[in-house]
């Protein structure tokens, strides 16, 4: 159950993630050979003499001592000030607003298609009338995963785009441009849902509380749909927390493919051009949201199970964890917290 | 800048989709209307705007919207390199050639409506040649040193007085880099400036808005009348407005031009050129004046300090087998060390023919007359290996780089390629092992470029320990000559002995390709092989 000083301890653990996150990923940075403004200072099509180079480094600071360099992006960070790009010229926190805004609506949308895909072959693959479109479905996600994510995105813009034309593969035409993108990604985040949803169906559908229910009159519809899905749904809750770092880390796919300036396309350009400022602030977004989700399903956890506490709860995920990156289904052993949670 | 290292689709999907796509057929050219006012383009650029800071930008992609959207001094016309007359209607050049008097021509303003006018004119070549060091922004190097310059309101004058003789000044003034901007820009912060927004010019296109990523759109700029000689007609420009896109992924740009969705783009590999031709598009391959695409030979790095070496690379690279393998027509192998466009060039392909047979005599008489297990030469038990990295700012380079692997693998040389990403090719290359990097590009002065690159007190990119007396003396001659034609002999000099003492391998000339949709008309572009909007039509419309 949530007590106040373990809800306290488990936010000053998050805080702290984040806060160590932002120290070490800036000293990495700084350590890195290597910048947008050395490039710039050394391109070979413009390359910048001497004394011109020191008034341009002077001007970002960048002839000062390490930690004064991190003590002003400190300062300059903690009053909301994440500086410029130093590729572009704009402001951090524009391009993080512009690609965080693009995502977020193409991860949610890209989210809902994989768990509804997820399900549909779930229930297929476990219910299905015949044994070999059972089985057609149970390789399914094995197919999906292995499937290149450029090559989903470059055969759907050929056939809906260049062929179809349905839809415009440069131009932003609204929610109609997400549609696409959406189906790719959700193509490459759906399989391990589906493959948990799988284990879990089949795992419940053997416990001994299915007898009881059966026995009890409960119709096979209801056991499925009511009783066993709740029950291998915990799993499942941990895995799109999961999923959602891999839509992230899709998008940066998708996003290039598509031509869509999302934060995917961000990260891809700062990392390429080694763009310190936007590269921190990328990775801290990234730092927040994964701590948040680990928050959350700890937070979440309790709810479903009253078994679970707070502090166990971690376990819970990690153990959780380790069954999906399982591959064979002998190693999807269930910490005894997230079993057998039997509808009321 | 060519291009980037391809990173998503390798060339099995671009070759799938092309198969795919040849059912699309560009529209039948004399479908539309040949009304030439009006109508919208949409251009796939390779790359995004990345900084069009004028002094610190260089990309070919900052290069080509800068050009639109201002005008310069002079003109270059880029077939036989003559100056003509532009904002400078007229000007004058002291036979000390110390002194410039450019008459500003009458009634030019910028899009935000100030004047371009005498005084904006000196304000503009101040900046350009002192930079604005509180902000961060350096100057134009290619820029002389000058004593002063004067604004006459009354005669529509500025006076440029320099300190010594600068023989490629007016290319330097006809150059997009010193591209004319308003109070309102060089007033703006760095950061403003390296945003196309903030560039305020006085060009037939204005930067109408910009999505960070996603498109810049130039409109036509109303009452436009000072369009540069070389333009095919006169007041505004045809094209209401350019949707620019940038499109990295290339079989996606291809794709889009293909299914008729954009009007034309920058860059195709070379392996798509012909198809795309008998499609019905318009391919075109602009060379620029300028640097040739070569590669420096650095002295400090092993076993390149010798002469007889660095010869035989010169003679064991087979060029015409490279144009004729990799590229297409719309390439040509280097036949200089600039390409025959620039001021100066001569033909030295004499020089530069292959001869596997004079590499080995000149390596055989180096001592490299042993053979490691790999069937590399050695000397003293040492292989002759030459280690180089693959040019990120050009995506050919790659397999160009593997043929002449393989072409020097014929005479014992062992070329060793090492790849590094765009953020690190710079550092990678302080490696002083490194001993062959590619270098070289269009550019409005080929000399004033490679006096910054290859002077022992430049960047002294061939790495000499001390420097050569003689290449300096040619370097720092041909910059104050004080004629054409005094100016030409000194070059054709120092092209020769750059040639002879291997200190560059020229490869090819550098090719910027571009594809039309086969209704596009009145393109055209300057010197330096950056595209111009100002004529061109559409019938699509």
């Amino acid at each position: 159950m949530l007590s106040w000083p373990a809800l306290l301890r488990r936010l000053a653990q998050s805080v702290f993630v984040v806060a160590a996150t932002y120290v070490l990923v800036y000293f990495v940075l700084f350590l890195l050979p290597g910048d947008p403004i050395q490039s710039r200072i050394d391109n070979p099509l413009n390359p910048i003499p001497e004394d011109q180079a020191q008034a341009i480094l002077a001007y970002y600071h960048l002839d000062a001592p390490a930690l004064e360099q991190f003590r002003l992006a400190v300062v300059r960070a903690v009053q909301g000030d994440f500086g410029y790009s130093l590729t572009s010229g704009r402001p951090v926190a524009d391009l993080m607003a512009q690609g965080i805004g693009q995502t977020v609506t193409l991860a949610s949308i890209a989210l809902v298609f994989a768990v509804a895909l997820a399900l549909a072959v779930a229930l297929a693959a476990v219910y299905a009338p015949l044994r070999s479109i059972r089985s057609f479905f149970r390789t399914l996600p094995v197919v999906m995963t292995s499937t290149p994510g450029f090559l989903v995105g470059l055969l759907l813009l050929q056939i809906f785009a260049y062929q179809l034309g349905w839809f415009s593969s440069i131009r932003d035409e609204g929610f109609k441009s997400l549609i696409l993108p959406a189906v790719a990604l959700a193509i490459g985040v759906n399989a391990p849902i589906a493959q948990v949803l799988i284990q879990g169906l089949d795992r419940s559908a053997k416990e001994p509380f299915v007898t009881v229910l059966r026995a009890g009159g409960v119709s096979e519809r209801s056991i499925a749909t009511r009783h066993v899905l709740k029950n291998a749904s915990i799993p499942a809750i941990t895995l799109i927390g999961l999923t959602v770092g891999e839509l992230l880390a899709g998008s940066v796919i998708a996003e290039t493919i598509f031509s869509r300036t999302g934060l995917g396309f961000m990260t891809e350009q700062a990392v390429r051009a080694q763009d310190g400022p936007m590269v921190l602030a990328v990775v801290m977004f990234v730092a927040i949201v994964f701590t948040l989700v680990n928050l959350a399903t700890d937070l979440v956890y309790p709810l479903i199970d009253r078994r679970i506490s707070l502090t166990n709860a971690s376990a819970a995920r990690s153990s959780a964890r380790q069954s999906t990156s399982g591959k064979s289904s002998e190693s999807t052993e269930q910490s005894d917290q997230s079993r057998k949670v039997v509808a009321a | 800048m060519a291009r980037y290292t391809r990173r998503v689709a390798g060339a099995a999907i671009a070759a799938l989709l092309a198969v795919g796509l040849g059912a699309c057929a560009p529209a039948q050219p004399g479908a539309g209307s040949q009304e030439k006012e009006g109508g919208s383009i949409v251009y796939l650029d390779a790359e995004l705007s990345s900084n069009t800071q004028l002094q610190s930008s260089g990309t070919w992609q900052d290069s080509a919207y800068v050009q639109n959207i201002t005008d310069r001094l002079i003109y270059r016309d880029p077939e036989t390199g003559e100056f003509e007359p532009w904002i400078a209607e007229d000007w004058t050049i002291s036979d000390d050639g110390l002194v410039y008097e450019f008459v500003i021509r009458d009634g030019v303003t910028y899009s935000d409506g100030t004047p371009l006018d005498v005084a904006s004119v000196k304000r503009n070549l101040e900046w350009q040649a002192n930079g604005d060091a509180d902000k961060g922004i350096p100057a134009n190097n290619w820029f002389p040193t000058i004593v002063s310059i004067d604004a006459d309101e009354a005669t529509r004058t500025v006076t440029v007085t320099l300190d010594q003789p600068y023989a490629p000044f007016l290319a330097v003034l006809s150059f997009w880099r010193t591209s004319l901007v308003a109070d309102a820009t060089i007033d703006a912060s760095l950061e403003a400036q390296s945003q196309i927004s903030g560039l305020i010019g006085s060009g037939p296109f204005y930067v109408k808005s910009e999505t960070y990523g996603e498109e810049i759109v130039l409109a036509k700029r109303e009452g436009y009348d000072w369009p540069h000689p070389g333009s095919e007609h006169t007041g505004e420009a045809y094209l209401d407005e350019i949707v620019i896109i940038p499109v990295t992924e290339d079989s996606v740009r291809l794709g889009t031009l293909k299914s008729g969705e954009a009007d034309l783009l920058r860059y195709v590999q070379p392996s798509e050129e012909q198809p795309l031709e008998d499609a019905g598009f318009q391919v075109l391959g602009l060379q620029g004046a300028g640097n040739a695409n070569i590669w420096d030979v650095r002295q400090q790095a092993p076993f390149l300090d010798e002469l007889d070496v660095r010869k035989a690379l010169q003679v064991g690279i087979d060029r015409e087998q490279i144009v004729d393998d990799l590229y297409t027509d719309r390439w040509n192998a280097a036949t200089s060390i600039v390409s025959p466009t620039a001021f100066g060039y001569v033909d030295l392909s004499a020089k530069l023919g292959y001869d596997p047979d004079e590499a080995n005599r000149l390596l055989d008489e180096a001592g490299f007359t042993g053979r490691d297990a790999d069937g590399y030469r050695t000397r003293d038990g040492e292989t002759l290996r030459i280690l180089t990295f693959v040019d990120v700012f050009d995506s050919t380079s790659k397999p160009l780089f593997q043929l002449i692997q393989w072409q020097l693998k014929q005479i014992g040389v062992k070329l060793d390629i090492d790849e590094t990403d765009y953020a690190n090719y710079s550092n990678a290359l302080k490696d002083p092992n490194v001993g062959v990097r590619r270098n070289g590009w269009p550019e409005a002065d080929a000399w004033v470029r490679q006096r910054v690159n290859y002077s022992f007190t430049g960047s002294n990119a061939w790495f000499f320990s001390e420097a050569d007396p003689k290449l300096e003396e040619l370097y720092d001659s041909q910059l104050h000559a004080t004629t054409p034609e005094q100016r030409a002999e000194i070059l054709a000099e120092l092209q020769e002995y750059v040639v002879d003492q291997a200190y560059a391998l020229p490869i090819i000339d550098d090719t910027q390709v571009f594809v039309l949709q086969p209704h596009l008309h009145g393109f055209s572009w300057s010197a330096e092989a950056r595209p111009y909007f100002y004529d061109v039509w559409t019938e699509k419309k």
